[in-house]
Parts: C-alpha cells; structure tokens; sequence
C-alpha cells in the first residue's frame, strides 16, 4: 500500500481557484516567451503534447525564479548516445527516419497488472498529462530549466500494481540497431537500461516526460517516454523507454556497467562529492551565452526538502 | 626517442637546403612548390581558429547552448591535431628523404610548434575564464584530467620559449635536443588528456595520434633496419635563416 502524506508546500486543492490559476498561467506563458501564442488557446489547457493530450501547468511546480532555457537549447543539445556521441548528432540523426510512434510499453516483473500497452492508451489510463518546471542538471556540469509534460510516475505504479516483493523499477530503453546508429557501435552496453528503488519511484518529484513546452517532446530528448528524476543528474532520465520492470534486486544501470568508479546507482546530484575528473560543484548554464555564467550546484539540484528523506542515513559520499 | 638522424638536424630551414642541394631536379614540383609556402602554411594554421565564427554567424544552437563549451572544445582539440601532425614532420622526411614536398613541410616545424602551444595556450585561458580560474585549476589539479593537460601545456611552454635561436645558443646542441624530446611526453599526456575528456573513448583520438604514432614507429624500425652504420650526430645549425 502506497501512503501518500501532503506535504507542507502542497497547497490544498481549494486554494487554486480558476482566476488565480489563471494568472499564474498568463506569467508562465510571458516567462517561456510564449505570451502570444498562448492567447490562442482558451480555457485550462495550453497544447496538445503527445497524442493529442490536453496540458496545463501544476501550480505546485511553476517556473518560480527559474530562467525557463529556450525550447531551441533544451532540443538541439543533447546526451543520447544511441544518436551519437556529440551533443548537436542526436537532433540530426533521431529524425531519420526512426519512429517513435506507433510505441508500446511494456509493465512487468513482481506486479499483479502487467500488461503491454500503447503509450496513449497509457496515457489515458493514467489520466492524461500536467506540466511542470524543473532544473535539470548533467553530470557533465551543465544544467538547464525545462517546462516538462507528462504525469507521475508513482501513477504508473499505481496501475501496474506492485507486488510486496517489488523493491526496484528498472527502465530500458529500446533496442533497434537497424536504424539506430550509436547501437551499430558499442560505445555502450545496449540497450540503456536505468532504476530506481520504488520509493524514489513513488517520489512526488519522480515523472515520466512525454512533452516540453506542451508540444511532444522531440525524439532526440527521448520520444515518446522518458523519465525525468530532477533531484539526479541526467543520465539517470533514461529515454524512450519501452519496458518498465518491476524486480527485487536492485538494477544495474548503464553507466554503472560502464564506469563503476564514476557513475553509481543513486547519482543523486550532490555538489559536495567530486566526480573522478571534474568538481560537481558548480555548473554551466546552458543559453547563458558567453557571458561565463557558472552557478553554485545546489544538493539535490535545489529538491533537498523534498528528497532528503529518502536518504536517511545512507553514505551519500559512498552511495554516489 | 634517440635518433641520429634527426639529430642532424633540429631547425627546418638547414634540413630543407641540405637535402635539395644533393637530390632532386632543380625545379619544384607543385605540390612541394604549396607545401613550402609560409603563405600557405600560416593560413592553414590560422583557419582552424577562425573556424568557430561559422556556427555562431549560423545561429547554430547545439552550440550557442554552451558557446564557451564549444570554443574550449575547439580549441583544445586543434592544438592534439597540429601536436599530431608537426609530429609526422621529421618522420615523413627520415621515411621519404627523396621526396622534395617531405622535406619542404620541415621548414615549418617550429611556426607548427609554436602555434600548437598558441591553440593549447588559448585552451587554458578558455578553462581560466569558463570553468572558474586559478582557484578551479588548484582544487581539481589532484585529478590525472587535469593535471595531464596542465603538465603537457607546461612541456609546450618550455619548448616555445627555447625555440628562438639564442635559447638553442644558450643551452648547446645536446641539452637542447634531450630537452626538445619532452614533445612526445607532452603529445602522450595530450593524448590522454582528450581520452580522459569524453564520458566514452573518443575514436578521434585513434585517427589524430594513429598516423604519427604509425609513422614515428616506421622511422624507427628504418633505423634498426639501416645496413650503413649511422653517421655521428652533428651539432644543430643556429643562426639560421627564420623559417
């Protein structure tokens, strides 16, 4: 059974009333530069975002102080290795011809409701999407804003029902070498698999993107699925994901396989703990420009009130 | 890497009068005719560096998301490229002493060498200005990334600094040649340094130090292989004419 506790920044469903919802909307919108656009659309929902499903910003996760990054940067700069190792590849390669749609997703492992369903359907069946902003941050030492849509993924839980033996999720991104060429290569171990213990899983913050700015998100930044865990560093939202395993042992992800000594299961973004090569300190904001912008790294990436929790007495510096 | 045969010569200019005056017809081919151009040669060297302006007169946007990013990338990695490639020089010459547009590409040896330490130069003052100065450098030295690429900056430094014909003056032939063989820590430490830079191996390593390594290994083997015994070492000729 699955406790859910509100939280004290939560506001209660009655304080959101239409008229201020709307006004936060109208700043959102002049916020991401899309003020004009956004007069368009009338009612609760700004656009359709995969499949044609209705989004509309969660006033719990609005942009705030953050510098929304524009939609041009978060989709032409990218780390999706089965496109390419450079960061401009994956925008020029993922658009040649591979498919991410028709897509089916796979719910298996320690749960009472497997099944395997087409992304919209699962979608609908979790009850359609929400937009909400948060900080992304690699763990090359760059991060950026994006206005993410998509659901949580505690709902996609929910659905598939776990068993008590369940104690992991672990996510695997497709593998189709014919028309991929990054999996022709063995730059990786493919396919790229990630997880998470199923209480980060359940995790409020924990979501499953299938859209930036309320459009569907494009397919170098991982159509039509991808997970999205803000208070990690990036290689942790494995993309275009087509199998959600529910197991009880604890997943090897990719890059762990990869680099043990680098890359850990948590990757909890951590500005205290050095990555072998450079510090995690600090990071670069992408679209600043030549202006050196180099922020301060927050713990957590800036979720540390809502995520500490789960770290209760794990060795941070260990558990990497 | 001891070799009596570059020992005979450390500048370009003596190495390219040297040979024409006993081989070859009189008359340049057009390819030895290009490579010995200090026109063509300082253009090529030149270009590289110009290169960025392309993608940011575009608007690329993969790289105006981290324009600073890309000009570190960039610059660094042209230094690897003309560390690799001045590298063949002295190889290309031993392996091919008949071949006129091998021995005029020496004439260029030091202005390549000094510009790799221009672009490796440059690359330091990207990392100063972007990734947070002297006070980054000294907390993240510890690291082999780092300190690989800092080492092998160091290398090129010193070697520039006694590329001006009074610093070969002043330290006499030997000491200057043992101290000029450092190139190759600092092209291994380079090496290492591009390696250690990617999440994954980078390919582009094997392609820019692949056909200098392949070539200095050849100039070996032709050494131990040479039937007439090697001539003494001969002292570097200074005061020559400026390449």
């Amino acid at each position: 059974m699955h406790l859910r506790f509100k939280k004290e920044w939560e506001l209660p469903e009655s304080a959101v009333t239409p008229e201020s919802y709307y006004r936060k909307r109208r700043e959102f919108l002049k916020t991401v530069g899309l003020g004009v656009a956004g007069w368009a659309f009338g009612g609760s929902s700004l656009f359709a975002a995969t499949g044609g499903f209705p989004t509309k910003l969660n006033p719990n996760y609005p942009p705030g102080d953050l510098k929304v990054t524009p939609y041009e940067f978060i989709t032409s700069y990218n780390n999706f290795y089965e496109f390419g190792l450079e960061k401009d590849e994956p925008k020029v390669n993922a658009n040649k011809g591979w498919k991410s749609e028709p897509w089916t997703v796979e719910i298996a492992g320690e749960v009472r409701n497997p099944m395997k369903i087409d992304v919209n359907d699962l979608i609908a069946k979790v009850g359609g999407i929400e937009q909400r902003v948060y900080r992304h941050r690699c763990v090359e030492a760059w991060s950026m804003v994006v206005p993410w849509d998509g659901f949580p993924l505690a709902k996609l839980v929910a659905l598939a029902d776990p068993k008590a033996e369940a104690k992991f999720l672990r996510m695997t991104t497709f593998f189709d070498p014919k028309n991929v060429p990054g999996q022709r290569t063995d730059a990786l171990d493919w396919p790229y698999v990630e997880g998470l213990r199923l209480d980060e899983a359940n995790h409020e913050l924990a979501f499953i993107a299938t859209g930036i700015y309320g459009e569907p998100i494009p397919n170098q930044n991982g159509a039509p699925l991808r997970l999205v865990v803000p208070w990690k560093y990036g290689f942790k939202g494995v993309k275009s994901i087509v199998k959600f395993e529910f197991t009880t042992r604890q997943p090897r992800n990719t890059w762990n396989v990869m680099a043990p000594r680098e890359y850990g299961f948590y990757a909890n973004v951590n500005p205290t703990v050095a990555h072998p090569r450079w510090s995690q300190a600090t990071e670069r904001v992408i679209g600043a420009g030549f202006r050196a912008v180099r922020q301060d790294t927050l713990m957590f990436n800036g979720y540390e009130k809502q995520v500490a929790g789960l770290y209760a007495g794990l060795d941070l510096r260990k558990n990497y | 890497m001891p070799d009596s045969t570059s020992a005979r010569i450390t500048d370009a200019a003596p190495a390219a009068r040297e040979v024409r005056g006993t081989s070859g017809p009189p008359v340049a081919g057009w390819l030895e005719r290009i490579v010995r151009s200090k026109a063509v040669a300082v253009t090529a060297l030149v270009l590289p560096g110009l290169w960025p302006a392309w993608p940011i007169v575009n608007q690329d946007p993969s790289v105006l998301a981290d324009p600073g990013e890309y000009l570190l990338h960039h610059l660094g990695f042209v230094a690897c490229v003309l560390l690799a490639v001045v590298l063949t020089f002295t190889p290309l010459r031993v392996l091919f002493p008949r071949w006129r547009a091998a021995v005029a590409l020496n004439r260029h040896r030091r202005l390549v060498g000094v510009t790799v330490f221009v672009y490796a130069a440059l690359h330091f003052v990207m990392y100063l200005i972007y990734e947070g100065g002297f006070g980054k450098l000294a907390s993240d030295i510890g690291k082999p990334f780092i300190l690989s690429g800092t080492v092998a900056l160091g290398i090129l430094f010193a070697l520039t600094i006694t590329s001006v014909d009074r610093a070969v003056r002043a330290l006499g032939a030997r000491r200057w040649k043992h101290l000029h063989r450092l190139v190759y820590l600092g092209a291994a430490l380079a090496a290492y340094h591009q390696i250690d830079a990617s999440k994954v191996f980078p390919l582009q390593v094997v392609w820019i130090f692949g056909p200098m390594l392949v070539l200095q290994g050849a100039r070996i083997v032709k050494r131990f292989v040479r039937s007439d015994p090697a001539p003494p070492p001969r002292v570097p000729q200074i005061g020559s004419p400026k390449t």
